[in-house]
């Protein structure tokens, strides 16, 4: 073989080249490409496939009631994250579309246009180049079920679906008030939302068929066919209430479309857990190892362990320990580098926490390629630390932690054999608290694609959290600056 | 099966698309390129170009690492290996074993296994 020509140091691992690069997806995407439009010639068409790069373009529909907010949302959503807005309006009155002329003659006439009208004027539009290159966000489109199958048939597939619900009542008071800017196309209210521009104020036009009669026949039609959509799309969708103020639904509504869906990639998780002392690191790290088969790895334990076993790097631990000063970053990166290079590190993945503690540590973990794909950080106010941690204590027969209030002791006896670890009297307990937020406003930042968690909650809501951050891709963060 | 995804399998059966998508795969694994895409484009164009005899096929093995392989297989050296394991070396390789024109019996040379291997990854590319 080639070997002198092989870089060195080794490349990293093939698992972990593929994850980085997401191959899992790129040949996921090409596959679904070709099934759904089935060429004759698959070898230039996956060329094709692969020159557009448009993997990452947004698939979006925003449904709801009239009055719900959807052109607002969909408006948004359009600046953010850079892509064409198609509804109703765009595909009569802004495209010239070849079926347009026929669309407009049924509107003349007062007639329904026809679903496959619709359906054929939506892909012929999302065929376009632009919708292809930048993405599409469909507003009130589909309708109906009908509709739905029509795209799904011709091969249009959201990928995220957003139902904005509001109270039939809230709905009726806010359509009264809806107000329209013939310029911009955007919508805007006369108690709720008014805009600051008084040019824009002035050019405000109130749209038709505002009438209260109107507006309940439209919301009756659309509970009677919204089912059949639901049904359809269940897996991609998402309810959001739209009785909140806009910036919320917004903000809501962003983040879902930014999350991304299971998928079936191989992934070996390599967790970090960064948190100031009873954040409840160690009994997250011991749940996700006990249901996900990951190597849980504490940095304190794993050199208390090298320590009691003898080998050399643990004799050169030693007298840090006994003596209680911190170990040398060099060394702990030395023994901790061994144990997570390990077969069963690697093959199952591991949990870590304890380490790192300020950025430099982070850089020195980056440098050995210990690349982490999950770092956590929790956040819990410092009176529940110092209420957790002062009443904790350890049995010393059995190793086992109780606290006084939260988890008492089962039995007189073990009460009566439990003691405080003098790391965990108040004043100890406060100092370190403070040295660990001194360091990690540094760290924060160092791990972008972090999460926060709120650990001042019930154990098991924190363990779902972390779970669902874990089982889902990372969130694409490709966002247009504004 | 509903009709629609009969259709799907047979469409993926005719183009060998699975086999096309494990030969991509592995060609990235080995190659690791920085840009996946563009590679993948490359490899692509490649395949168009063998198709109209005009280049070469991305090949995942040139003739050393037919050597190498071929040394493996012949543990004592004696120049030639046997029918049965030039068998397995196609499959190992991900080839078609069928119309070997080999008996049980019969010696291989390392050039008749080099000339015989590269001439069944052609075929195997000449499909698409």
């Amino acid at each position: 073989m080639d070997a002198p020509a092989r870089p060195w140091p080794p490349p990293p691992p093939v698992g972990a080249y593929a994850e980085e690069r997401e191959l899992f997806r790129l040949l996921q995407n090409m596959l679904e490409e070709l099934l759904i439009h089935k060429p004759d010639d698959p070898i230039q068409y996956m060329i094709n496939h692969l020159k557009q790069n448009n993997d990452d373009a947004p698939r979006i529909c925003v449904l709801g009631p009239p009055a719900s907010g959807k052109t607002t949302a969909a408006m948004w959503l359009c600046k953010h994250l850079d892509a064409i807005r198609i509804s109703q309006e765009t595909l009569l009155f802004k495209e010239i579309l070849t079926l347009t002329e026929e669309a407009k003659a049924y509107k003349e006439r007062k007639q329904k246009i026809p679903n496959a009208l619709w359906a054929n004027l939506i892909q012929e539009r999302l065929s376009n180049v632009d919708c292809i290159k930048q993405g599409w966000i469909l507003e009130g489109f589909p309708e109906n079920q009908e509709q739905a199958w029509m795209l799904q048939s011709s091969g249009i597939i959201p990928r995220h679906i957003v139902v904005l619900y509001a109270p039939d009542t809230v709905l009726i008071e806010r359509n009264s008030g809806k107000r329209l800017d013939p310029f911009t196309e955007e919508v805007y209210h006369t108690t709720f939302d008014w805009p600051s521009d008084l040019l824009v104020q002035q050019r405000l036009v109130k749209p038709e068929d505002l009438s209260e009669q109107e507006m309940s026949k439209k919301l009756l039609e659309y509970h009677r066919n919204f089912p059949g959509i639901f049904q359809i799309y269940q897996k991609v969708l998402k309810l959001i209430n739209a009785d909140q103020p806009s910036v919320d639904v917004l903000s809501q509504v962003l983040t879902y479309v930014q999350t991304r869906h299971r998928s079936a990639a191989p992934f070996t998780p390599r967790i970090l857990f960064c948190g100031p002392p009873g954040s409840g690191k160690s009994l997250q790290a011991a749940l996700i190892a006990q249901k996900y088969g990951v190597v849980n790895i504490c940095c304190g334990q794993l050199l208390k362990e090298a320590v009691a076993d003898k080998t050399k790097l643990g004799e050169l631990v030693k007298p840090y320990i006994d003596n209680g000063y911190p170990v040398p970053d060099n060394l702990v990166m030395k023994i901790l580098a061994k144990r997570l290079n390990a077969l069963d590190c690697v093959t199952n993945g591991w949990v870590l926490y304890g380490f790192p503690r300020d950025i430099e540590q982070g850089e020195q973990l980056q440098k050995s390629h210990i690349m982490p794909n999950r770092v956590f950080f929790f956040n819990l106010p410092c009176e529940s630390i110092v209420e957790r941690l002062s009443q904790r204590r350890i049995d010393p027969i059995t190793g086992e932690r109780y606290h006084t209030t939260f988890r008492p002791a089962p039995t007189p006896e073990i009460q009566a054999r439990l003691r405080q670890n003098p790391k965990d009297e108040e004043e100890n307990v406060e100092k370190r608290v403070e040295i660990y937020y001194r360091n990690v406003k540094e760290l924060e930042d160092f791990y972008e694609d972090a999460f926060y968690i709120n650990a001042d909650q019930d154990p098991h809501v924190v363990f779902e959290i972390i779970e669902s951050c874990i089982i889902k891709p990372l969130p694409c963060k490709k966002l247009k600056s504004l | 099966m509903a009709a629609g995804e009969q259709q799907s399998r047979d469409y993926l059966q005719r183009h060998r698309i699975p086999e096309l998508l494990h030969r991509l795969a592995a060609l990235l694994l080995y190659h690791r390129p920085e840009r996946p895409r563009e590679f993948l484009i490359q490899a692509l164009e490649r395949v168009k170009a063998g198709r109209r005899a005009e280049g070469e096929y991305p090949y995942l093995m040139d003739e050393a690492n037919l050597a190498a392989m071929f040394e493996l297989l012949d543990v004592v050296g004696q120049g030639h290996i046997t029918p049965a394991q030039y068998r397995e070396a196609l499959k190992t390789l991900g080839l078609s074993t069928e119309d070997l024109q080999f008996g049980d019996y019969g010696n291989i040379t390392l050039d008749v296994f080099k000339e015989e291997v590269k001439k069944k990854m052609l075929e195997s590319w000449a499909v698409y």
